[in-house]
């Protein structure tokens, strides 16, 4: 088993005027599930390729355990991929797709045999050993796959949105079956998403780039509570967080944020380092996460500094909560998450209260978290 | 280095056209006493031997190889100085040396057997007047009449490592079959050949009939478990076409013809992806055809109502779309939106240049406009 290093990775395809992957710097421990999240076209998928030794890398070294791999060929590399546009060997039954990478490398007769039921038993396919991939379903070949990865016992597994191409249940089925199966296996993996909930739910740790950039790498828990810029605190968390621009002003001594609809108090404690950043007086953007929005009496009464009127423009029941759409909090329409046994409903009006010891406050040009910076 | 591969470049430096040109020993000896120079080693101009040159003032000619009554001979346009002469000449011989220190016993019967059948469909290519027969001495005794499923695979990264072909037959052969054929055309390029039985293979007895594949879906499916395996298991990212069975001797050049156009179709109309279809290509292969000049003209045209159709979102919007068959719903999801903001996006683009692209004609403008943009940018 091994760890995986990335160091100064640069990826620049001939006659482009800009890198794909500018600078990436990664520490993978051995036996990590890390994730690479970003939009479509932030490089995560390129990153990955080139850990593979699918795409050539332009600058920096790759290293899979102490070896540095660059000019080394992927199947060299001791990886074993399972990428989104996998595709089974049609002519080989479930059996023949598992065993031939080891039969390549000459694996004796019956060690192959041990280690192929081993994985399909794992996997649960021992029933379809015999069947070609035409007769299988996409969890089944998704399975077949999987079990091609597994049966290699890599130092390294590397899945570029594995469950892309199934429906929505399945997909929460594999994903935990992956998550439980790499635990078991206790192998490095690096998985690339799109899906910010997949990637809180699987990852030890999470990479969320943009534009080629990794703009933060942290546990989920930490990307969650302390995002370093708006773009990470926006993609992370689902509904995403609210954003509301205004300014911070000193009124006899206390910091407030103030805009259309809201007039609040700033604690003491961060008012403080806003004084000693020299935010106050200026424009800022405060990002606020649907359940840091409260109705509770209980809140309310015990935050008055902190409270907003609301119109209930939509209340989405879910049934266990509500989501309530907003209007008359700044310009824009702001998402809170209440309890599903709020009496709320569209068209009412409500006061909530804000906590704002969860807020989290951006400066307006460089979008950097003033806090976390 | 294979002759071919020596051939290409020097064209480009001389920027004039060259080629290999067989003489009988008396046409040779004939096109000498009418050249206005010649020249031979030892002066004697009987003894016909390599790197003999002769030149009027249209074309010279170098003495390549001598066989029995046959002269292979260097043809290039227009005249060459004497050093320019001698460097061709010094580079030719050069190469034929490094080419025959590998000593016959060295190459493996299958590989030379490939080397020659590759020598002569190059030729071919190169020909005015190609044969598209293979000639019977290159049948191996007649295998190459039955039918057989044609690759094309062209490698890019090779990781500084020149790419072995008994490496890559041990390895075709392991995952296809026995009896494939695998021929080198160019450095980095391979024709492969695989029995048709693979078809078959492909099928399953747990599926209805009702189930059953086209002869098109099942290329695709071997292709791309094919490419899958070479990426993983050989020496990692490549381009592969694939075409309908066809007979090897009766087929040969125009199926390399195909396969190359498709790859190179592929590659310009549709960067990034590795597997390359010749049935999915055939509007690509109609536009590419449309001279250059007026294909610019048209999308200049297109592109001065807006510039919305090549912005990066609505790209991607167009292109999901029409892979999707235009059907809305899919595209929303697999765009990871809204199907509000998809029809909102489809509707902005409707507003801006007149085209709504869930009406089939303005769908097919619109794909025409998308790939001309395409070729034109790689341009």
């Amino acid at each position: 088993m091994a760890g995986v290093r990335l160091e100064g990775i640069y990826k620049k395809y001939p006659g482009s005027d800009k890198a794909s992957v500018t600078d990436v710097n990664l520490d993978i421990k051995d036996k990590e599930f890390l994730v690479l999240v970003g939009p479509s076209g932030c490089g995560k998928s390129t990153t990955l390729r080139m850990i593979a030794g699918l795409e050539e890398i332009s600058e920096g070294k790759l290293y899979i355990g102490d070896r540095v791999v660059n000019d080394v060929a992927p199947k060299d590399r001791d990886i074993a991929m399972v990428f989104q546009s996998y595709a089974l060997y049609p002519h080989m039954n479930v059996y023949q797709n598992m065993a031939f990478g080891l039969k390549l490398r000459k694996f004796k007769k019956a060690d192959i045999d041990k280690r192929v039921r081993e994985a399909a038993k794992i996997l649960d396919i021992e029933h379809l050993l015999d069947r070609k991939p035409k007769a299988l379903s996409g969890g089944q070949r998704q399975r077949v796959a999987l079990g091609r990865a597994i049966v290699r016992e890599p130092q390294v597994f590397l899945m570029d949105e594995p469950l892309s191409n199934l429906d929505a249940k399945l997909r929460g089925q594999m994903r935990a079956e992956i998550s439980k199966l790499t635990k078991r296996l206790e192998t490095t993996t690096i998985y690339v998403t799109h899906d910010q909930i997949e990637a809180m739910t699987m990852g030890d740790r999470i990479v969320v780039m943009k534009d080629g950039f990794i703009q933060q790498t942290a546990s989920p828990e930490e990307l969650y509570n302390h995002p370093v810029n708006i773009f990470v605190a926006g993609f992370i968390g689902a509904p995403s967080m609210n954003f509301i621009t205004g300014t911070l002003s000193d009124q006899g001594g206390v910091v407030k944020f103030k805009t259309t609809g809201v007039d609040v108090v700033v604690p003491e404690g961060r008012a403080t380092a806003l004084r000693s950043k020299g935010y106050v007086g200026k424009e800022v953007i405060l990002g606020i996460r649907p359940e840091d929005l409260h109705e509770e009496p209980v809140f309310l009464e015990a935050s008055p500094n902190t409270i907003v009127n609301a119109h209930v423009e939509v209340a989405e029941n879910l049934g266990h909560e509500m989501y309530l759409y907003l209007n008359g909090i700044g310009a824009d329409t702001v998402i809170a998450r209440v309890d599903g046994r709020s009496t709320l409903r569209d068209g009412s009006s409500v006061k909530l209260a804000l906590d704002m010891n969860k807020v989290h406050l951006f400066d307006k040009e460089s979008e950097l978290n003033i806090f976390e910076n | 280095m294979s002759t071919t591969d020596w051939l290409t470049p020097l064209q480009h430096i001389l920027n004039c056209q060259v080629r290999f040109i067989t003489f009988s020993l008396s046409d040779w000896k004939g096109l000498v006493q009418q050249a206005d120079t010649s020249w031979a080693h030892d002066d004697n101009r009987d003894k016909v031997t390599e790197g003999n040159r002769a030149a009027n003032n249209e074309r010279t000619w170098i003495v390549v190889r001598v066989t029995g009554n046959s002269v292979e001979a260097l043809e290039i346009e227009g005249e060459l100085k004497q050093a320019e002469a001698e460097l061709i000449t010094w580079t030719l011989q050069w190469n034929q040396s490094q080419q025959q220190s590998v000593k016959p016993g060295a190459l493996s019967e299958s590989e030379s057997f490939a080397m020659k059948l590759s020598e002569w469909i190059q030729q071919q290519l190169e020909s005015e007047e190609p044969s598209y027969s293979i000639p019977d001495h290159l049948t191996a005794g007649g295998k190459l009449f039955a039918e057989m499923i044609p690759f094309l695979l062209v490698t890019e990264y090779t990781n500084g490592k020149q790419a072995s072909y008994l490496e890559l037959e041990k390895l075709l052969r392991s995952f296809l079959a026995e009896d494939i054929l695998l021929i080198p055309l160019k450095n980095q390029e391979w024709l492969i050949w695989g029995p048709v039985s693979l078809l078959k293979e492909a099928d399953s007895e747990f599926m209805d009939d009702e189930d059953e594949e086209t002869v098109e879906d099942s290329l695709s499916s071997i292709c791309l478990g094919l490419h899958e395996m070479l990426a993983s298991e050989w020496i990692g990212e490549c381009h592969l076409a694939v075409a309908h069975p066809v007979s090897p001797a009766k087929g040969i050049v125009e199926t390399t013809v195909l396969l190359r156009e498709t790859i190179n179709l592929g590659r310009k109309f549709h960067v990034g992806t590795s597997i390359h279809l010749p049935w999915m290509l055939q509007l690509e292969r109609l536009l590419n055809a449309i001279p250059e000049v007026q294909r610019s003209r048209y999308l200049e045209h297109a592109l001065k109502r807006t510039e919305l159709f090549v912005e990066a979102e609505m790209l991607a919007t167009l292109e999901t779309f029409f892979s999707l068959d235009c059907n809305v719903s899919e595209t929303a999801k697999k765009l990871y939106i809204h199907r509000n903001t998809l029809l909102y996006r489809l509707d902005k683009l409707k507003q801006e240049t007149g085209l709504d692209v869930r009406q089939f004609r303005d769908a097919v403008l619109v794909k025409i406009i998308l790939l001309l943009y395409k070729v034109t940018k790689r341009n």
